[in-house]
């Protein structure tokens, strides 16, 4: 199982999006495929008009219930959700208690390899104990920064934090989202921050009214409009993800 | 709790704008658009699939992809996208899939068997939230055969698929729908499109499984099972000539061989001046296809023989696997030319008719009449006493020939043992002809490994007449070291191997089945 957190410290930048439109893309590719909504606000859970509700959330935490007495399908084949719940919020409380709380969320997962090929975690903004088990858990984090100095200098945090808590082995994918080509800084950052980054992925998301009409839909772009300009940006983001995950 | 998904035949007086009235009575749905799609059913020719309790179909609609299915599971199929039809395991998309199938299929190529064209309409019952937690799909099915014209309609069916973490909702449909008293399906899909085309699931096997009488007389049942072997041959001529699979060929091969056993170890039941110039026929047939069958093994093993070397010198091998690829086409087509010649065919025709002619002109041979039980036991018992023998006698300085011989006898013994398996007791003989095979296995290694070693130094000087680069010559001198060390451990093995085999506990059963001293 392929685990892919997509991240960012700063909330707003197209993360929900992104994990949603990938996780569906996976799954039409007949891979089967779980995404599970760690933020508290429940967006990815709202996209597939599912109730943001766990049974026993608090205990399906510590390990007492299985995972998968809590998933549920969504409306596509081969995709199936595991729900924010509000109380997630107090997810980085839980984990402290815990044994080692940095790597719970990793052991939390370990059952569900055998029935999933990828798993996409939609993290909630912020730097924290969560964001830290998700680190430790994934493969690969998808990191969607809108051009601008701000989404820079957040990049450069997270790259600090990595190192100081010596967090290797974790492909980092970040790309641009939101872009607006008509701003002239959207374009200078695009063409500068490459040089210093090769590990950038080439696709980039367009800040795009389709993408907000998902709220509307509640559903994924490509399954209310397969032919638009953001479907195409999220198949191209898709394919760059599996090849650097080979 | 996990609910399974059902499927309900149908019923005449119901269609789609009915089921739709019903539900909509305590439901809000919405209805898809229809949707055709074509399933095209798989299997390798001796239904390794089918026996495993899989289905597998390719389905072309919007998108192309290959699904897979437990047959009595009750599961939804699980699909992977795919871009071309398939064919071998190892040329699909990584990924569950090509796992599950890899094991199962081995070197078996998938072949169509049966289409089935498919109208859907998909009902999707909603909650509040208009999310799907039901899906009712009503399928309109007619079959076709891949080649031909025989076609025709199937019975409609009704698919409830719950979803997972809705399964109060699926219960509470399946509740509604009780009143209509619908019938569950008791075959699948692909059964019921298989009997439309004739096709009888597992109507190939290449394992002997005869159902003799004990009491017939022995030439009666030799000609049985000789028949049998015959049909076996026959049913591999196509594939072989076409080279689906390597297997065809290796059955064909294999039908040749237990045909000359039974023709040599079933003895005296026909008069040998006419037997004779069917098994000169079935040694030319032996013949023909060896160096065909040969080439197949080495390309087989290849991937083996390649990852039994250092990984640096791994790629310098692969002239040599050019060199077995050009060679394999020299010999196939070769061999196609001799299986379309008059002789090959003219061999199987007279072979058939002479065994389907009447019993009367067939016998005056000592054991013709002899029950069938009573040649088995004694048949068996000799050549397993001439096992034990020449077993017994061989010592770490033997010869490598008398290990030949003794292997040659082990499979007649084995032969035997699998013809007439249905007069005995069947836990009992499936033991001693696993005993058995254990001793094969060894012997068959010994030998093969060392025919193997042989055969590479004659490839490579071939190769280097052919200007093969030095690099590859020396990286099968390694191959060919590795080969005679496994050959080696197999000699080492083979005594204790054998004491086992031949064993009190062995004895007594052989004894006790067979008559055996």
């Amino acid at each position: 199982m392929h685990i892919i957190g997509v991240y960012n410290i700063k909330g707003g930048v197209g993360k929900t999006a992104t994990a949603v439109n990938l996780a569906y893309l996976a799954a039409r590719q007949g891979y089967r495929t779980l995404i599970w909504d760690l933020d508290p606000q429940a967006a990815a859970t709202f996209y597939f008009r599912i109730k943001p509700k766990v049974k026993k959330s608090k205990k399906l935490l510590r390990g007492k219930i299985d995972l998968d007495d809590v998933v549920k399908a969504t409306d596509f084949e081969n995709l199936d959700m595991l729900p924010a719940d509000f109380s997630y919020r107090n997810m980085d409380l839980r984990l402290e208690d815990s044994k080692k709380p940095t790597k719970q969320l990793l052991k939390l997962l370990r059952p569900l390899s055998k029935a999933y090929d990828y798993l996409f975690l939609d993290c909630p903004p912020s730097i924290s104990l969560v964001s830290e088990n998700i680190f430790r858990a994934a493969e690969g984090l998808l990191l969607p920064m809108i051009p601008t100095t701000l989404s820079l200098r957040t990049y450069q945090q997270l790259l600090d934090f990595l190192q100081g808590h010596r967090i290797t082995g974790l492909e980092l994918m970040p790309f641009f989202s939101m872009v607006d080509r008509r701003k002239r800084m959207h374009l200078d950052i695009m063409q500068n921050f490459p040089d210093a980054h090769g590990e950038l992925l080439k696709a980039q998301i367009p800040y795009a009214s389709d993408v907000e009409k998902m709220g509307i839909h509640r559903m994924p772009v490509e399954a209310f409009s397969p032919n638009c300009f953001a479907a195409s940006a999220y198949q191209a983001l898709w394919m760059d993800v599996q090849e650097r995950l080979g | 709790m996990a609910q399974h998904p059902v499927t309900y035949i149908l019923p005449d007086e119901l269609d789609l704008e009915g089921l739709k009235k019903i539900i909509s009575e305590s439901n809000r749905f919405f209805e898809e658009s229809p949707v055709k799609v074509k399933q095209t059913y798989y299997d390798s020719f001796d239904w390794r699939l089918w026996q495993a309790g899989e289905e597998l179909y390719q389905e072309q609609g919007e998108n192309e992809k290959l699904c897979w299915k437990d047959r009595k599971g009750q599961l939804l199929p699980s699909c992977q996208s795919i871009d071309s039809a398939p064919g071998f395991a190892e040329d699909l998309p990584a990924g569950q899939l090509k796992e599950r199938l890899s094991k199962l299929l081995e070197m078996r190529v998938l072949l169509p068997l049966v289409q089935v064209n498919q109208t859907r309409n998909t009902l999707r019952v909603l909650d509040i939230e208009e999310k799907t937690v039901v899906r009712v799909v009503v399928q309109k099915n007619h079959y076709s055969a891949v080649k031909g014209k025989n076609r025709g309609e199937l019975e409609s069916r009704i698919l409830l698929q719950p979803l997972k973490g809705y399964e109060n909702a699926f219960l509470k449909l399946k509740q509604q729908l009780r009143s209509l008293k619908l019938r569950q399906s008791e075959k699948s899909l692909y059964e019921d499109a298989l009997q439309g085309v004739g096709r009888k699931p597992g109507d190939y096997s290449s394992k002997l499984n005869f159902r003799l009488d004990p009491d017939a007389p022995a030439h009666a049942t030799a000609r049985q099972i000789l028949l049998s072997l015959l049909d076996t041959l026959e049913a591999n001529i196509d594939g072989t000539r076409a080279n689906l699979d390597s297997e065809f060929l290796h059955d064909l091969r294999v039908s040749t061989r237990r045909t000359r056993s039974a023709m040599s170890q079933i003895k005296g039941v026909f008069d040998p001046a006419q037997l004779e110039p069917f098994k000169q026929g079935f040694g030319w047939i032996g013949q023909i296809t060896g160096e065909t069958r040969d080439l197949d093994v080495y390309l087989l093993n290849y991937p083996d023989y390649r990852a039994s070397l250092p990984t640096a010198i791994q790629d310098d091998l692969e002239p040599f696997h050019g060199f077995l690829q050009q060679h394999h086409k020299t010999a196939q087509a070769e061999l196609v030319k001799k299986i379309n010649s008059p002789h090959f065919r003219k061999t199987l025709k007279t072979w058939r008719s002479w065994l389907q002619a009447p019993a009367e002109n067939a016998t005056q041979a000592p054991n013709a009449m002899l029950p069938t039980a009573k040649l088995a036991d004694r048949r068996i018992s000799k050549l397993y006493k001439r096992v034990l023998k020449d077993g017994r006698n061989i010592g770490a300085d033997t010869p490598a020939e008398r290990l030949h011989e003794l292997r040659k006898d082990c499979k007649k013994l084995r032969y035997m043992m699998e013809f007439f398996q249905s007069l005995y007791p069947k836990p009992a003989i499936r033991g001693l002809i696993r005993a058995l095979k254990v001793i094969l296995d060894n012997l068959g290694e010994f030998q093969d490994l060392e025919v193997q070693a042989h055969s590479l130094e004659d490839f490579g000087e071939q190769m280097l007449k052919e200007g093969a680069p030095a690099s590859a010559l020396m990286a099968m001198g390694i191959l060919v070291g590795k080969l005679l060390e496994r050959q080696q451990q197999a000699r080492a093995e083979f005594v204790e191997l054998f004491t086992e085999f031949s064993g009190e506990s062995n004895q007594q059963a052989f004894k006790q089945l067979f008559g055996a001293a």
